[in-house]
Protein backbone atom coordinates (compact mmCIF):
# COMPACT_ATOMS: atom_id res chain seq x y z
CA UNK A 1 0.00 0.00 0.00
CA UNK A 2 1.46 3.35 -1.08
CA UNK A 3 1.78 6.45 1.00
CA UNK A 4 -1.07 8.12 -0.93
CA UNK A 5 -3.54 5.34 -0.29
CA UNK A 6 -5.16 7.50 2.39
CA UNK A 7 -6.58 9.68 -0.43
CA UNK A 8 -8.54 6.80 -1.90
CA UNK A 9 -12.09 6.53 -0.50
CA UNK A 10 -12.29 3.53 1.81
CA UNK A 11 -14.46 0.74 0.42
CA UNK A 12 -17.43 -0.59 2.37
CA UNK A 13 -16.15 -3.27 4.78
CA UNK A 14 -16.71 -6.66 3.18
CA UNK A 15 -15.39 -9.97 4.40
CA UNK A 16 -15.41 -12.79 1.95
CA UNK A 17 -15.68 -16.36 3.13
CA UNK A 18 -14.23 -17.99 0.08
CA UNK A 19 -13.52 -21.36 1.65
CA UNK A 20 -15.64 -24.06 3.15
CA UNK A 21 -17.23 -23.06 6.44
CA UNK A 22 -18.98 -25.70 8.55
CA UNK A 23 -19.25 -28.06 5.60
CA UNK A 24 -21.18 -25.57 3.45
CA UNK A 25 -19.49 -23.77 0.60
CA UNK A 26 -19.88 -20.06 1.21
CA UNK A 27 -20.26 -18.32 -2.12
CA UNK A 28 -21.88 -15.17 -0.86
CA UNK A 29 -20.07 -12.14 0.48
CA UNK A 30 -20.78 -11.50 4.18
CA UNK A 31 -21.24 -7.89 5.18
CA UNK A 32 -19.65 -7.07 8.51
CA UNK A 33 -22.03 -5.63 11.10
CA UNK A 34 -20.33 -2.81 12.94
CA UNK A 35 -21.99 -1.53 16.09
CA UNK A 36 -20.87 1.91 17.28
CA UNK A 37 -20.58 0.84 20.91
CA UNK A 38 -19.87 -2.87 20.64
CA UNK A 39 -17.60 -2.94 17.58
CA UNK A 40 -17.63 -5.34 14.67
CA UNK A 41 -19.70 -8.49 15.01
CA UNK A 42 -17.42 -11.54 14.70
CA UNK A 43 -18.01 -13.55 11.54
CA UNK A 44 -15.44 -16.31 11.61
CA UNK A 45 -16.17 -17.09 15.25
CA UNK A 46 -16.59 -20.86 14.99
CA UNK A 47 -13.04 -21.41 13.74
CA UNK A 48 -11.64 -18.87 16.20
CA UNK A 49 -13.38 -20.56 19.15
CA UNK A 50 -12.22 -24.03 18.15
CA UNK A 51 -8.62 -22.86 17.68
CA UNK A 52 -8.72 -20.93 20.98
CA UNK A 53 -10.02 -23.82 23.09
CA UNK A 54 -7.66 -26.37 21.54
CA UNK A 55 -4.94 -24.93 23.78
CA UNK A 56 -7.10 -23.70 26.69
CA UNK A 57 -8.89 -26.85 27.83
CA UNK A 58 -7.72 -30.44 28.21
CA UNK A 59 -8.41 -32.44 25.03
CA UNK A 60 -9.96 -29.36 23.41
CA UNK A 61 -9.06 -30.62 19.94
CA UNK A 62 -11.00 -33.86 20.56
CA UNK A 63 -14.11 -32.09 21.83
CA UNK A 64 -17.50 -31.50 20.23
CA UNK A 65 -18.54 -27.86 19.85
CA UNK A 66 -21.93 -26.19 19.49
CA UNK A 67 -22.17 -22.46 18.89
CA UNK A 68 -24.84 -19.86 19.53
CA UNK A 69 -25.23 -16.59 17.62
CA UNK A 70 -23.09 -13.57 18.63
CA UNK A 71 -24.81 -11.28 21.14
CA UNK A 72 -23.86 -7.82 22.33
CA UNK A 73 -22.73 -7.77 25.94
CA UNK A 74 -20.54 -5.99 28.44
CA UNK A 75 -18.67 -7.03 31.55
CA UNK A 76 -17.69 -5.15 34.67
CA UNK A 77 -14.48 -5.63 36.62
CA UNK A 78 -14.80 -7.26 40.03
CA UNK A 79 -15.54 -4.81 42.85
CA UNK A 80 -12.04 -5.49 44.19
CA UNK A 81 -10.69 -3.94 40.99
CA UNK A 82 -12.99 -0.92 40.91
CA UNK A 83 -16.12 -2.28 39.20
CA UNK A 84 -15.69 -0.26 35.97
CA UNK A 85 -16.65 -1.65 32.58
CA UNK A 86 -13.83 -4.00 31.62
CA UNK A 87 -15.08 -5.18 28.22
CA UNK A 88 -17.79 -4.30 25.74
CA UNK A 89 -18.24 -6.38 22.61
CA UNK A 90 -19.78 -9.54 21.25
CA UNK A 91 -20.34 -12.76 23.14
CA UNK A 92 -20.83 -16.22 21.70
CA UNK A 93 -22.38 -18.93 23.87
CA UNK A 94 -20.61 -22.18 23.16
CA UNK A 95 -21.19 -25.64 24.52
CA UNK A 96 -18.23 -28.02 24.57
CA UNK A 97 -18.39 -31.75 25.22
CA UNK A 98 -14.92 -32.89 26.23
CA UNK A 99 -13.76 -36.48 26.54
CA UNK A 100 -12.21 -37.55 29.85
CA UNK A 101 -8.74 -39.11 29.96
CA UNK A 102 -10.43 -42.51 29.67
CA UNK A 103 -12.22 -41.38 26.50
CA UNK A 104 -15.72 -41.06 27.99
CA UNK A 105 -17.55 -38.01 26.63
CA UNK A 106 -18.67 -35.67 29.43
CA UNK A 107 -21.90 -33.68 29.59
CA UNK A 108 -21.30 -30.52 27.50
CA UNK A 109 -20.00 -27.54 29.48
CA UNK A 110 -21.37 -24.08 28.75
CA UNK A 111 -18.93 -21.27 27.96
CA UNK A 112 -19.31 -17.61 27.07
CA UNK A 113 -16.61 -16.50 24.66
CA UNK A 114 -15.98 -12.76 24.64
CA UNK A 115 -14.90 -11.08 21.39
CA UNK A 116 -13.52 -7.71 20.47
CA UNK A 117 -14.02 -7.75 16.72
CA UNK A 118 -12.63 -11.08 15.50
CA UNK A 119 -10.30 -11.35 18.50
CA UNK A 120 -11.18 -13.54 21.49
CA UNK A 121 -10.59 -11.58 24.69
CA UNK A 122 -11.46 -14.22 27.27
CA UNK A 123 -13.83 -17.07 28.03
CA UNK A 124 -16.09 -17.56 31.04
CA UNK A 125 -17.37 -20.93 32.17
CA UNK A 126 -21.19 -20.92 32.40
CA UNK A 127 -23.94 -19.01 30.61
CA UNK A 128 -24.30 -16.43 33.37
CA UNK A 129 -22.08 -14.25 35.51
CA UNK A 130 -23.13 -11.56 37.95
CA UNK A 131 -20.74 -9.03 36.40
CA UNK A 132 -21.72 -9.74 32.79
CA UNK A 133 -24.78 -8.21 31.14
CA UNK A 134 -26.12 -9.55 27.86
CA UNK A 135 -27.69 -6.71 25.85
CA UNK A 136 -29.24 -9.03 23.25
CA UNK A 137 -31.33 -11.79 24.80
CA UNK B 1 -12.70 -29.57 72.58
CA UNK B 2 -9.89 -29.89 70.05
CA UNK B 3 -7.15 -27.24 70.18
CA UNK B 4 -5.96 -24.90 67.40
CA UNK B 5 -3.17 -27.21 66.18
CA UNK B 6 -5.51 -30.22 65.93
CA UNK B 7 -8.10 -28.17 64.02
CA UNK B 8 -5.40 -26.82 61.73
CA UNK B 9 -3.88 -30.24 61.01
CA UNK B 10 -7.19 -32.05 60.43
CA UNK B 11 -8.68 -29.24 58.32
CA UNK B 12 -5.55 -28.97 56.17
CA UNK B 13 -5.42 -32.77 55.75
CA UNK B 14 -9.08 -32.95 54.68
CA UNK B 15 -8.63 -29.94 52.38
CA UNK B 16 -5.56 -31.49 50.76
CA UNK B 17 -7.47 -34.71 50.00
CA UNK B 18 -10.49 -32.82 48.68
CA UNK B 19 -8.62 -30.26 46.56
CA UNK B 20 -6.43 -33.07 45.16
CA UNK B 21 -9.56 -35.00 44.19
CA UNK B 22 -11.08 -31.92 42.51
CA UNK B 23 -7.83 -31.38 40.60
CA UNK B 24 -7.75 -35.00 39.50
CA UNK B 25 -11.39 -34.81 38.37
CA UNK B 26 -10.42 -31.72 36.32
CA UNK B 27 -12.94 -29.57 38.16
CA UNK B 28 -10.20 -27.05 39.06
CA UNK B 29 -6.80 -26.10 37.65
CA UNK B 30 -3.61 -26.67 39.70
CA UNK B 31 -3.53 -22.99 40.75
CA UNK B 32 -7.20 -23.07 41.79
CA UNK B 33 -6.56 -26.29 43.75
CA UNK B 34 -3.97 -24.44 45.86
CA UNK B 35 -6.49 -21.68 46.68
CA UNK B 36 -9.15 -24.33 47.39
CA UNK B 37 -6.77 -26.03 49.83
CA UNK B 38 -6.01 -22.73 51.61
CA UNK B 39 -9.71 -21.81 51.86
CA UNK B 40 -10.64 -25.26 53.17
CA UNK B 41 -7.99 -24.94 55.88
CA UNK B 42 -9.22 -21.43 56.72
CA UNK B 43 -12.79 -22.81 56.92
CA UNK B 44 -11.55 -25.30 59.49
CA UNK B 45 -10.43 -22.46 61.75
CA UNK B 46 -13.42 -20.16 61.24
CA UNK B 47 -15.84 -21.53 63.87
CA UNK B 48 -13.50 -20.53 66.70
CA UNK B 49 -13.40 -16.85 65.72
CA UNK B 50 -16.22 -16.37 68.25
CA UNK B 51 -13.83 -17.39 71.04
CA UNK B 52 -12.47 -14.09 72.43
CA UNK B 53 -8.88 -15.21 73.05
CA UNK B 54 -8.42 -18.07 70.59
CA UNK B 55 -5.61 -18.19 68.02
CA UNK B 56 -8.31 -18.48 65.34
CA UNK B 57 -9.72 -15.04 66.05
CA UNK B 58 -6.24 -13.47 65.82
CA UNK B 59 -5.40 -15.33 62.60
CA UNK B 60 -8.86 -14.61 61.15
CA UNK B 61 -8.71 -10.88 61.81
CA UNK B 62 -5.08 -10.64 60.66
CA UNK B 63 -6.03 -12.26 57.34
CA UNK B 64 -9.19 -10.14 56.98
CA UNK B 65 -7.42 -6.84 57.73
CA UNK B 66 -4.55 -7.64 55.35
CA UNK B 67 -6.98 -8.74 52.63
CA UNK B 68 -9.06 -5.56 52.92
CA UNK B 69 -5.92 -3.40 52.93
CA UNK B 70 -4.57 -5.11 49.81
CA UNK B 71 -7.95 -4.76 48.09
CA UNK B 72 -8.01 -1.06 48.89
CA UNK B 73 -4.55 -0.67 47.37
CA UNK B 74 -5.73 -2.46 44.19
CA UNK B 75 -8.77 -0.21 43.85
CA UNK B 76 -7.13 3.11 44.69
CA UNK B 77 -3.62 2.66 43.29
CA UNK B 78 -4.47 4.51 40.08
CA UNK B 79 -6.06 7.54 41.78
CA UNK B 80 -4.42 7.96 45.21
CA UNK B 81 -0.92 9.27 45.84
CA UNK B 82 1.44 7.07 47.84
CA UNK B 83 0.96 9.17 51.01
CA UNK B 84 -2.86 9.07 50.70
CA UNK B 85 -2.76 5.33 50.11
CA UNK B 86 -0.41 4.77 53.07
CA UNK B 87 -2.70 6.74 55.43
CA UNK B 88 -5.96 5.10 54.28
CA UNK B 89 -4.41 1.60 54.22
CA UNK B 90 -3.12 2.12 57.77
CA UNK B 91 -6.55 3.28 58.95
CA UNK B 92 -8.33 0.32 57.32
CA UNK B 93 -5.83 -2.17 58.73
CA UNK B 94 -5.98 -0.75 62.28
CA UNK B 95 -9.76 -0.32 62.09
CA UNK B 96 -10.33 -4.00 61.29
CA UNK B 97 -7.46 -5.56 63.24
CA UNK B 98 -8.07 -3.64 66.47
CA UNK B 99 -11.38 -1.72 66.57
CA UNK B 100 -13.58 -4.28 64.79
CA UNK B 101 -11.91 -7.17 66.64
CA UNK B 102 -12.63 -5.45 69.95
CA UNK B 103 -16.33 -4.97 69.06
CA UNK B 104 -16.56 -8.55 67.80
CA UNK B 105 -15.07 -9.90 71.05
CA UNK B 106 -17.70 -8.01 73.05
CA UNK B 107 -20.75 -9.19 71.08
CA UNK B 108 -19.81 -12.80 70.29
CA UNK B 109 -20.24 -15.77 72.56
CA UNK B 110 -18.17 -18.95 72.15
CA UNK B 111 -20.14 -22.00 71.07
CA UNK B 112 -23.06 -19.77 70.17
CA UNK B 113 -24.55 -19.87 66.68
CA UNK B 114 -21.07 -19.78 65.08
CA UNK B 115 -20.87 -23.46 65.92
CA UNK B 116 -23.88 -24.57 63.89
CA UNK B 117 -24.73 -26.28 60.61
CA UNK B 118 -26.62 -23.38 58.95
CA UNK B 119 -23.72 -20.98 59.64
CA UNK B 120 -21.37 -23.42 57.87
CA UNK B 121 -23.59 -23.05 54.78
CA UNK B 122 -23.80 -19.27 55.15
CA UNK B 123 -20.00 -18.99 55.07
CA UNK B 124 -19.87 -21.08 51.89
CA UNK B 125 -22.53 -18.94 50.19
CA UNK B 126 -20.81 -15.72 51.31
CA UNK B 127 -17.48 -16.88 49.92
CA UNK B 128 -19.10 -17.83 46.58
CA UNK B 129 -20.77 -14.39 46.37
CA UNK B 130 -17.53 -12.61 47.30
CA UNK B 131 -15.52 -14.56 44.71
CA UNK B 132 -17.89 -13.66 41.88
CA UNK B 133 -18.75 -10.04 42.72
CA UNK B 134 -15.36 -8.98 44.07
CA UNK B 135 -12.89 -11.03 42.09
CA UNK B 136 -14.99 -11.80 38.99
CA UNK B 137 -14.41 -15.57 39.17
CA UNK B 138 -16.73 -17.86 37.23
CA UNK B 139 -19.67 -19.60 38.97
CA UNK B 140 -17.97 -23.01 39.21
CA UNK B 141 -14.76 -21.77 40.84
CA UNK B 142 -16.69 -19.39 43.12
CA UNK B 143 -18.82 -22.27 44.37
CA UNK B 144 -15.85 -24.65 44.67
CA UNK B 145 -14.19 -22.13 47.01
CA UNK B 146 -17.44 -21.76 48.96
CA UNK B 147 -17.80 -25.54 49.13
CA UNK B 148 -14.24 -25.84 50.50
CA UNK B 149 -14.92 -23.30 53.26
CA UNK B 150 -18.15 -25.07 54.23
CA UNK B 151 -16.41 -28.47 54.22
CA UNK B 152 -13.55 -27.14 56.39
CA UNK B 153 -16.14 -25.65 58.72
CA UNK B 154 -17.95 -29.00 59.02
CA UNK B 155 -14.64 -30.76 59.73
CA UNK B 156 -14.16 -28.38 62.66
CA UNK B 157 -17.67 -28.96 64.03
CA UNK B 158 -17.37 -32.76 63.71
CA UNK B 159 -13.97 -32.69 65.41
CA UNK B 160 -15.38 -30.66 68.31
CA UNK B 161 -18.19 -33.19 68.74
CA UNK B 162 -15.74 -36.09 68.54
CA UNK B 163 -13.65 -34.53 71.32
CA UNK B 164 -16.71 -34.22 73.55
CA UNK B 165 -16.87 -38.00 73.83
CA UNK B 166 -14.39 -39.28 76.43
CA UNK B 167 -13.66 -42.85 75.33
CA UNK B 168 -11.29 -43.68 78.21
CA UNK B 169 -13.66 -42.73 81.02
CA UNK B 170 -16.66 -43.77 78.91
CA UNK B 171 -18.55 -40.55 79.46
CA UNK B 172 -19.98 -37.73 77.40
CA UNK B 173 -18.71 -34.24 78.23
CA UNK B 174 -21.00 -31.26 78.86
CA UNK B 175 -19.95 -29.74 75.53
CA UNK B 176 -21.58 -32.60 73.56
CA UNK B 177 -24.13 -31.28 71.07
CA UNK B 178 -22.98 -27.64 71.24
CA UNK B 179 -20.96 -27.73 68.01
CA UNK B 180 -22.89 -29.68 65.39
CA UNK B 181 -26.34 -28.21 65.92
CA UNK B 182 -29.12 -26.81 63.76
CA UNK B 183 -29.87 -23.88 66.05
CA UNK B 184 -30.57 -22.70 69.59
CA UNK B 185 -34.06 -22.08 70.94
CA UNK B 186 -33.45 -21.84 74.70
CA UNK B 187 -33.92 -18.09 75.16
CA UNK B 188 -35.70 -15.42 73.11
CA UNK B 189 -32.30 -14.10 71.96
CA UNK B 190 -31.36 -17.59 70.75
CA UNK B 191 -34.65 -17.89 68.86
CA UNK B 192 -34.15 -14.51 67.14
CA UNK B 193 -30.56 -15.38 66.20
CA UNK B 194 -31.59 -18.76 64.81
CA UNK B 195 -34.47 -17.19 62.84
CA UNK B 196 -32.17 -14.52 61.35
CA UNK B 197 -29.70 -17.20 60.26
CA UNK B 198 -32.36 -19.34 58.58
CA UNK B 199 -33.96 -16.35 56.83
CA UNK B 200 -30.60 -15.12 55.55
CA UNK B 201 -29.86 -18.39 53.69
CA UNK B 202 -32.53 -18.00 50.95
CA UNK B 203 -31.81 -14.25 50.78
CA UNK B 204 -28.13 -14.88 50.15
CA UNK B 205 -28.93 -17.64 47.66
CA UNK B 206 -31.02 -15.19 45.64
CA UNK B 207 -27.91 -13.11 44.87
CA UNK B 208 -25.44 -16.02 44.77
CA UNK B 209 -23.83 -17.27 41.52
CA UNK B 210 -25.53 -19.90 39.39
CA UNK B 211 -25.31 -23.35 41.04
CA UNK B 212 -25.89 -25.54 37.96
CA UNK B 213 -22.17 -25.87 37.18
CA UNK B 214 -21.16 -27.13 40.62
CA UNK B 215 -24.17 -29.44 40.75
CA UNK B 216 -23.01 -31.00 37.49
CA UNK B 217 -19.33 -31.02 38.48
CA UNK B 218 -19.73 -32.56 41.94
CA UNK B 219 -23.22 -33.92 42.53
CA UNK B 220 -24.28 -35.52 39.25
CA UNK B 221 -24.10 -39.02 37.81
CA UNK B 222 -21.45 -37.70 35.41
CA UNK B 223 -19.36 -36.51 38.40
CA UNK B 224 -19.65 -39.93 40.02
CA UNK B 225 -18.44 -41.63 36.82
CA UNK B 226 -15.53 -39.18 36.59
CA UNK B 227 -14.63 -39.91 40.22
CA UNK B 228 -14.64 -43.66 39.49
CA UNK B 229 -12.46 -43.02 36.40
CA UNK B 230 -9.77 -41.30 38.46
CA UNK B 231 -10.00 -43.46 41.61
CA UNK B 232 -7.94 -46.39 40.31
CA UNK B 233 -5.84 -46.74 37.12
CA UNK B 234 -8.36 -47.10 34.29
CA UNK B 235 -5.94 -49.26 32.25
CA UNK B 236 -4.98 -51.48 35.20
CA UNK B 237 -1.30 -50.42 35.07
CA UNK B 238 -0.39 -49.32 38.59
CA UNK B 239 2.48 -46.76 38.68
CA UNK B 240 3.56 -47.60 35.10
CA UNK B 241 2.07 -44.68 33.15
Amino acid sequence: MGIFSGCVPAPTPQISLGGIVGGVRANSTVHAVVDKEYGAKPINYTNSIRAYFSTKIARGNLSTYKYGKPKRAYKRKGLAYGGDIAWKGWLVETSIATPTRTGRLLTPKPYMVLFSGEQIVEHILGYSHKLLIKVDK
Amino acid sequence: MANFNTHFMVASGASAVLSGTLLSMEVVSPEQAVYAFALGTLGGLLPDVDSAHSTSIKVGFNVLSLLMTIMLIFVKSSTYSLIEMFIVAGLVFAGIRYALLDIFRKISKHRGMFHSIPVAFIWGILVAILMQYFFGLNSLVSWVYGFMVTTGYFVHLILDETYSVDLRNKRIKKSFGTALKFGKIKTTKDKIQTAIIYVSIPLLMSIAPDTSLIENALFSHDAWLTFKDVLIPYDGKWFLH
